[in-house]
């Protein structure tokens, strides 16, 4: 095909499914690769649109390594028509790739500090490549805590590498459940009641929080009431999205396209608009 | 010193941009009561006065209601993408109003803030737009309210303007313009003239403080409480440009080998849907914060961002609106 057209931002290019993982009763996760072998350099925080051709096209983080450019990692829930018919792509299926698109977390910038990630349900996912590229240079941060609220204990997702992190590097992990069945002996109620006893420093810390718009308003008035500054949030906004490049539309939270601007936000920068309704 | 050109004349220049293949638009009698911008066929189906502004605008010719991204193919499990569609041919835009006209250069911004649209582009690129100055403004126009006039040139590249005697002044206001009418026009003594605009029924720099400082008034739900959210409004606005993105065609599950096509199509942020997620969560979910929505983009956001008002005032919306809203109406509840 004409080269014209995949250099166009609206083009997808068809990668290859290379597997697909369950993760919990209704999430998975896509491993694909591209069907050219190119490398797929993007940062934590940042988002694709994947389409399956014929049903649709979604906006997804990316839920894998950075430091790992050719096998890409989508994780996702399945709600809508689009990630059900993802949810039945197997390995040798095509799925068309636009990305990496949207500004994500500030890893660089927040050297030197203690990090909090908060994380509500599949949140998890577009912090899971924040938490490799801490892990991965992890003398430069100060304390790492993930506080990590979901529906119930089978719920849990990277449950063996979460025991695998917490194992093996300095790293506080507090999860909680909304409902605790089985064997659970852990945290029940939602995440925000782990903020007030996690262990950190609020003025040193900077806090990256993922998860329902609700959840991410309460998270937030708490880690302001632990003392955090809100200059040193970040949030990562979800809004349907169809370009993806800030020209369609559907997006749009007040003067911000979530999908250019965002999804990757300073609290600071958009506190203004979060306690407004129907923005 | 002026340069004219009759009617008789205009329409014999129109065929000859036929003739060589061009494709050329501009206001037509499309039904009997109806003018709209329309591809022309002969250039008897011209129409050049008789009317105010037509029933759409010429945003459908660089930025069409349904367009093709690219094509793909499914075969097996196995997909490939099947060439882009081809430049679009040359085309002139004839009689557009200016209001239409000034709407481009607010699109381009949009358009290449960021990633630039090539398919937008391409048809900006290839496309020489002539305007025709009013001579007439009925109650739904305001094109002086957001800094425009019945003569406004942005955007154009000729503008014709009625001398009367079935006469047009041509104003080349490009080289592109003016080689289009290279060789065409007689030299005169006399000039062409546009009517007076409307009265301007708001100041849009006093909207501007307003909107930044009532996001939460109850005015909003007030004066929107009868919009229907039709988004007909959106449809023949020259500036809204929302679209979606749709597969046509094929379904990967559906067949062993298929056809399929990435469409890109008009929509509207009155729309429910628009805003609503797969989790059935819609953050914007009621039709007074959508007008919110449309007027703050309109008014606020976009000229805080891009530098320009997203409005032309060419009373398209006032004119189609079921209910008689339109922006126009909102606008001059909120002063």
């Amino acid at each position: 095909m004409a080269s014209n057209a995949v250099a166009d931002p609206l083009v997808s290019r068809p990668w290859r499914v290379k597997r697909r993982i369950r993760e919990a009763h209704d999430t998975f996760t896509l491993e694909i690769e591209s069907r050219a072998g190119e490398s797929f350099p993007f940062t934590a925080g940042q988002f694709n649109m994947l389409h399956v051709h014929g049903v649709g096209e979604v906006p997804i983080s990316i839920s894998s390594n950075p430091a790992e450019t050719a096998l890409i990692r989508h994780t996702t829930r399945e709600v809508g028509p689009v990630t059900k018919a993802m949810r039945k792509l197997d390995a040798g299926d095509t799925i068309g790739v636009r990305g990496p698109m949207g500004v994500g977390w500030p890893i660089e910038a927040i050297e030197g500090r203690d990090v909090v990630l908060v994380a509500g349900g599949i949140g998890l996912a577009p912090l899971r490549p924040a938490l490799y590229r801490l892990i991965a240079e992890r003398e430069k941060y100060g304390k790492i805590v993930l506080l990590y609220g979901t529906r119930s204990p089978q719920d849990i997702l990277f449950k063996h590498e979460l025991e695998h992190w917490r194992a093996q590097f300095d790293l506080e992990i507090h999860v909680t459940v909304d409902r605790a069945i089985g064997t659970w002996r852990g945290h029940v109620g939602v995440v925000t009641t782990l903020i007030a006893r996690a262990p950190f420093d609020p003025l040193e810390t900077v806090a990256l929080v993922c998860g329902p718009e609700i959840m991410m308003r309460y998270t937030l008035m708490e880690l302001g009431r632990r003392g955090v500054r809100e200059s040193d949030m970040y949030l990562s906004m979800e809004r349907n999205m169809k370009c993806g490049i800030g020209t369609c539309g559907h997006c749009q939270m007040g003067p911000f396209f979530v999908c250019r601007d965002g999804p990757v936000f300073n609290y600071a920068q958009i506190k203004w608009l979060l306690g407004k309704a129907e923005v | 010193m002026s340069e004219m050109i009759t009617t008789q004349a205009l329409r014999t220049l129109v065929g000859e941009w036929l003739d060589k293949g061009r494709r050329v638009a501009g206001p037509s009698q499309v039904k009997p009561d109806l003018v709209s911008y329309t591809a022309l066929a002969t250039p008897d189906q011209l129409v050049l006065d008789g009317f105010i502004h037509p029933s759409n605008s010429i945003k459908e010719f660089f930025f069409p209601r349904h367009e093709r991204l690219y094509g793909y193919r499914i075969e097996g499990r196995k997909v490939e993408l099947s060439d882009p569609p081809a430049p679009d041919a040359e085309q002139v835009i004839i009689a557009a109003r200016p209001c239409d006209a000034a709407a481009l250069p607010i699109l381009d911004k949009l358009f290449n803030w960021d990633s630039r649209d090539e398919f937008y582009n391409r048809r900006r690129a290839a496309t020489t737009i002539v305007t025709l100055a009013c001579s007439a403004h009925d109650s739904a126009c305001f094109c002086t309210s957001v800094g425009l006039a019945p003569d406004a040139t942005n955007g154009s590249d000729a503008m014709l303007v009625p001398a009367g005697e079935g006469r047009y002044e041509v104003r080349a206001l490009t080289d592109k313009g003016r080689a289009l009418f290279e060789g065409k026009t007689e030299p005169s003594t006399d000039n062409g003239h546009a009517c007076d605009g409307p009265p301007a029924r708001f100041d849009a720099n006093n909207l501007r403080d307003f909107l930044r400082g009532n996001f939460e008034s109850p005015v909003w739900a007030e004066l929107t409480l009868r919009c229907l959210g039709c988004g007909t409004c959106a449809y023949v606005c020259p500036t809204c440009h929302c679209f979606d993105i749709d597969d046509q065609g094929a379904c990967a599950a559906s067949a062993t080998a298929s056809a399929g096509a990435r469409m890109k199509n008009w929509d509207s942020c009155q729309f429910r849907m628009f805003t609503q997620h797969a989790s059935g969560h819609n953050p914007r979910a009621n039709q007074a914060q959508r007008q919110r929505q449309r007027i703050m983009h309109k008014f606020f956001v976009y000229p805080e961002r891009f530098g320009a008002i997203l409005c032309t005032g060419c009373g398209n919306c006032t004119r189609a609106c079921p209910v008689s809203l339109g922006v126009a109406g909102v606008l001059e509840g909120l002063k």
